[in-house]
């Protein structure tokens, strides 16, 4: 499909950097300990009122100490990863959130925090303020407390998130707002929107909902209605994506093993945040050597380079069809076979289409239009 | 006006060298900017060379004349004091 307007030079640069494997991102999740417990949650610590099949895997060592930390920052500055992510469970409550932040904030690294807001006070937006991220990505589960709290079952969760989002605003930092579209909120998704202009930051609504780290479904009974999916992608529609790095082009589907990588709290890396299989441990070989000799990532990236191929294939909709492998290999047991989820997006974004009389959408991952490139 | 000798990066921009070139992430502003050749050079050894020695430098990497490195990268240097990402 042809392109609408030239790639910038970052853009280029993005591409060619996933082309030849040199990452340019990472996640730490932090701890899977959290201050909620939302019933959709992937996260493989089991809380309250979530019915799963599974009990809880137990931890394969201890968590990563902090000099461990420090040691892996060193050898991800000097793999030349520039975007890093903490993430959790709830990053911020790391008992050396702030220490490594700092270290994080010394190698130059550019700081993304994934939060739920709950812990975010007065005090702590003002230290978040002093660090300079480059975000925070703060999810919201609802537009009213009965609603939120019905997701994240933890009682005044809400306040404290609007709370939150009035000292992050005081100080003056980017946040982007992120919504999981279930079926409990998803007549509320207008009114998220205002609620996040209110605060004067975006709202990006994701329609995929992903299972538990270890392949438990329960999340899907919340699944939305096709109408609520619908209306993310309408001409008036509202804001789709969880992603900061706009890409097209080139041969790859995704960044997974090639732009980003992931290290859980025990050392184990990941191609991504979503391909939930260890490629190697931190404290069995560095990074640089999981990195460049690992079969298993290498498998990975012929993967990657695959899904394009597979997608026109096997789905009717291929021209409105993204899809995860790493989802896909949870969901199905074959990274290549394509998640039934994206296949129903698919076809309702066709639907969306032919209604609205577009000849067809490019197959693209959404930017955050707030991602200037300076010439 | 005397131009400094060493320069200093601000800490809140965010860097990294990929593919070659110097990709500069303003965190305040939420802006991106990414250097050419020269100008990933120049980004790279900003803090350990002083102007003299850092545009004779040039000048024999890129083989261009002394004058001309000069030129080139004391403009450079104004732009990226201008733009926040020199103190």
């Amino acid at each position: 499909m042809a392109r609408r307007t030239p790639l910038t030079p970052y853009q280029d640069l993005l591409n060619r950097a996933i082309e030849s494997a040199h990452p340019y991102s990472a996640s730490l999740e932090l701890t899977y300990t959290c201050n909620l417990a939302c019933r959709y949650c992937y996260n493989p610590v089991a809380r309250k009122n979530q019915p799963r099949r599974n009990p809880p895997p137990p931890p394969p060592g201890p968590p990563l100490a902090f000099e461990e930390y420090v040691d892996l920052l060193d050898q991800m500055k000097e793999m030349g990863i520039l975007y890093l992510t903490f993430t959790g469970g709830e990053a911020l409550l790391h008992p050396r959130f702030w220490d490594l932040a700092a270290e994080a904030k010394k190698r130059a690294f550019a700081l993304r925090i994934f939060t739920n807001g709950v812990a975010i006070t007065e005090g702590t937006a003002r230290r978040l303020k002093e660090l300079a991220p480059f975000c925070l990505e703060m999810s919201l589960h609802g537009a009213d407390a009965k609603t939120a709290e019905a997701l994240t079952q933890v009682p005044g969760s809400f306040d404290r998130q609007m709370e939150a989002l009035r000292h992050l605003r005081a100080q003056g930092l980017r946040v982007y707002l992120k919504v999981v579209v279930t079926r409990l909120v998803e007549n509320q998704l207008q009114e998220i929107r205002e609620l996040g202009q209110r605060f004067g930051y975006p709202v990006y609504f994701d329609p995929v909902l992903t299972v538990s780290d270890d392949g438990d479904p329960y999340p899907l009974e919340l699944l939305a209605s096709d109408e609520a999916i619908a209306s993310l992608y309408r001409k008036e529609g509202l804001n789709v994506g969880n992603s900061p790095f706009e890409r097209e082009g080139g041969e790859y589907n995704c960044t997974v093993g090639t732009g980003m990588l992931h290290v859980t709290p025990y050392g184990d890396v990941q191609p991504c945040t979503q391909w939930k299989q260890a490629v190697g441990n931190l404290r069995k070989a560095r990074l640089r050597e999981i990195w460049e000799t690992s079969p298993l990532l290498k498998k990975v990236r012929e993967v990657n380079r695959a899904v394009p191929g597979e997608i026109r294939r096997t789905v009717q909709d291929h021209a409105f069809c993204f899809s995860c492998p790493g989802l896909s290999r949870l969901t199905t047991g074959d990274p290549l076979r394509v998640d039934d989820q994206y296949r129903r997006i698919a076809r309702i974004r066709r639907r969306v289409a032919e209604e609205e009389g577009e000849g067809g959408s490019v197959n693209r991952v959404t930017i955050r239009p707030e991602t200037v490139t300076r010439p | 006006m005397v131009e400094q000798t060493v320069h200093r990066r601000n800490p809140d921009v965010s860097w990294r060298v990929i593919e070659g070139q110097a990709v500069l992430v303003f965190n305040i502003e939420g802006e991106v900017q990414v250097l050419n050749e020269v100008g990933t050079y120049i980004w790279e050894h900003v803090e350990d060379q002083d102007v003299e020695t850092l545009a004779g430098n040039i000048a024999k990497t890129f083989a261009v004349s002394e004058e001309e490195a000069r030129r080139d990268l004391l403009a450079f240097l104004q732009d990226l004091r201008k733009s926040g990402a020199l103190l």
